[in-house]
């Protein structure tokens, strides 16, 4: 059905698609141009969307110098770690609430459910006291644990686990196989997609939020880069020059536009859950 | 595997799934739980942050004194003329929830909703400061109201065109996924690499935008300090950053529509435009609901695009509820104020979430 109006649609949806990637191209283009350059204007070719004059300094710099490196560091460490917890806890409640029969079933779904509605906004000032009477602030736990707590995972997960056929269970089950045995050996090899899925949610959260760190983590030793780079961001121009400052930007954004083109379907998926259910 | 008997393997039913809820309940209770009373708690207090740090006994209760500190304040009045173009919308939406139910165009519940909304945003609009009185704290409301200007500016600019682009690249052909792609990438970043590109993107020195109105002869403005533009220099960025989420919940919700309806509708000459108007939109009506509700509540937690780009400037135009309340509670130390402002956002984030939770459930 490739007719002549769907050749004009695929056109007309062009300009727009490349005007959305324009804001893209012109930090990476800005990220290859020298610092002098830039300071006097940053049209050179092509209102600055071709990196002509070309330089790959900005990226040696932030290298060579600067707290980037380490920021990333962090963020890798954070946002794995917080996605190791989350999938911990998230499979065996999302297991035990699904398959499982015990007291009180009924009004723990409930309390979960109730939790999706509480925003990370309205509990971080006592999530704030809380963890600087424990002396826990600036510590890579400080960052991972209050994520842990969101239930949004054990749900997905919950329904992931109920939709498979109660027959697979019960067959084990006669053979006197252990409920844990169970969900190790047989539900949690099915559940690799949804783990999948509920993996890239968690990691693109880590990577991405900003608020928490912003007020857990205080010394510049335990920025991720998300926070390093609103630090350096304010005073950008004077500092380090526009082109270090957008390599940095760069450098922030490239795990997850990765991830992204990668596992393009379990993105879409996360985003897609996480955003219409918390 | 039955006969390698270990301790664990005995366990009955109700051990097994006691044993594996318990990381999971361990961390909500701590972690969730309890800081949500916490803050209840700290917003009844007079709590000053430094101070309590180092004496714990610093803080006084003070029972609702925090909220009436923050929202209430001296000869507040109420009157039906109070903000005339206000009521006046508000007075419309009521004669149209009306009009709808009545000509059948929506259920009861949405009517009874929208009628609501209309009476409350009625008497809201109509509180004021009389002549004698003033607010206690004279920058909440106005906060609050930014923050709902930037929620109407930035959802229906996300929603109509995301919207129109789903209805456009719903086929599934190379071309579309390709362009679906480009328009999902700004999505996966960062709010501080958005604010970082689009800082510099407005910057009237050196930002792409002032290039171009300088090409076509236009001078320049400064977006992020200029009353006029500053909101829009926030809305903007918003809308690239989070359009891709309600672009996928439509293309998602386009692919339940069955295809018979298209066909049904092009023997009676319904096709393009047409078809969109009268097959997709109502049968998307749904879906809609969801990405409107779904994005109030994203919206409202804005902070990152204020705190960064404008912060909150120019005279507070663009001053957002979080950031008042990290404001208050980290500039100011004023933890019993600011978790009170808290406890309020949580009550409109909840309330939509009760909607989101029901709409979400009318498909089952």
């Amino acid at each position: 059905m490739l007719s002549r109006s769907y050749f004009w649609l695929v056109t007309a949806l062009s300009i727009p698609a490349f005007l959305w990637l324009v804001p893209t191209i012109w930090m990476v283009s800005l990220s290859f141009q020298p610092n002098d350059v830039l300071a006097r204007t940053t049209s050179s070719t092509a209102l600055g969307l071709v990196p002509i004059p070309f330089t790959a300094d900005n990226y040696a710099a932030l290298f060579a110098f600067g707290q980037t490196p380490m920021w990333f560091l962090n963020s890798v460490v954070v946002a794995l770690g917080m996605t190791l917890g989350v999938l911990a806890v998230s499979t065996t409640a999302g297991f035990a609430l699904a398959r499982l029969n015990f007291p009180f079933k009924a009004p723990i779904v409930v309390l979960c459910l109730i939790g999706l509605m509480v925003p990370e906004q309205a509990v971080f000032i006592p999530l704030y006291t809380m963890f600087a009477d424990l002396g826990w602030h600036n510590s890579y736990h400080a960052l991972i644990l209050p994520r842990m707590a969101v239930p949004i995972g054990v749900f997905l997960m919950m329904q992931f686990f109920k939709a498979i056929p109660k027959d697979i269970e019960e067959a084990a089950r006669l053979e006197g196989v252990s409920w844990l045995q169970i969900f190790w050996h047989v539900m949690l090899p099915l559940a690799r997609p949804a783990m999948m899925t509920l993996a890239i949610l968690t990691f693109l959260y880590a990577w991405n939020d900003y608020l928490w760190p912003l007020v857990s983590a205080q010394q510049r030793d335990y920025f991720t880069i998300t926070l390093g780079l609103a630090s350096i961001q304010s005073n950008f121009a004077q500092s380090e020059g526009l082109g270090r400052v957008m390599a940095s930007g760069v450098i922030a954004s490239l795990p997850v536009v990765i991830l992204f083109l990668i596992f393009q379907r379990y993105v879409v998926q996360a985003m897609t859950a996480g955003g219409s259910k918390g | 595997m039955a006969s390698k008997r270990s301790p664990l393997s005995r366990l009955s039913q109700a051990q097994s799934a006691a044993l594996l809820l318990l990381p999971f309940l361990a961390t909500y209770a701590l972690f969730l739980v309890y800081p949500f009373f916490r803050g209840v708690w700290i917003s009844l207090h007079d709590w000053n942050l430094l101070e309590v740090a180092f004496n714990p006994d610093a803080k006084e209760f003070v029972g609702a004194r925090n909220y009436v500190r923050v929202m209430w304040g001296r000869g507040i009045e109420w009157s039906a003329w109070a903000r005339p173009g206000l009521q006046l919308f508000a007075l419309a939406g009521l004669v149209l929830a009306a009009i709808l139910h009545a000509t059948r165009r929506i259920g009861r519940g949405p009517a009874i909703g929208l009628a609501a909304a209309a009476l409350l945003l009625f008497v809201v609009a109509g509180i004021h400061a009389g002549e004698e009185g003033r607010w206690y704290d004279r920058r909440f409301w106005p906060t609050v109201g930014n923050t709902i200007l930037f929620v109407a500016l930035t959802v229906p600019g996300v929603t109509i065109s995301a919207l129109v682009l789903a209805a456009a690249m719903n086929r599934e052909t190379r071309a579309m996924s390709v362009l679906r792609t480009l328009f999902f990438l700004s999505q996966v970043l960062s709010v501080t690499v958005v604010t970082l590109i689009w800082q510099i993107m407005f910057s009237p020195r050196q930002g792409l935008v002032a290039n171009i109105t300088e090409l076509t002869g236009g001078s320049p403005v400064n977006w992020l300090t200029d009353e006029r533009f500053a909101m829009a220099a926030i809305v903007i960025p918003t809308i690239w950053w989070s359009l891709g989420i309600a672009m996928i919940l439509f293309l998602a919700g386009l692919q339940d529509i069955s295809r018979d309806l298209y066909e049904a509708g092009a023997l009676d000459h319904a096709t393009g435009a047409k078809a969109f108007w009268y097959i997709t939109l109502p049968n998307l009506k749904r879906t809609i609901t969801v990405v409107i509700v779904l994005q109030i509540i994203l919206h409202f937690q804005v902070f990152g695009q204020s705190h960064l780009m404008t912060q909150g400037g120019p005279n507070d135009e663009t001053q957002v509820l979080v950031r008042y309340i990290y404001q208050t509670a980290f500039r100011d130390s004023e933890l019993g104020r600011a978790s009170a402002m808290a406890v309020f956002l949580f009550l409109i984030i909840g309330a939509f979430s009760v909607v989101q939770f029901l709409v979400g459930r009318e498909k089952d």
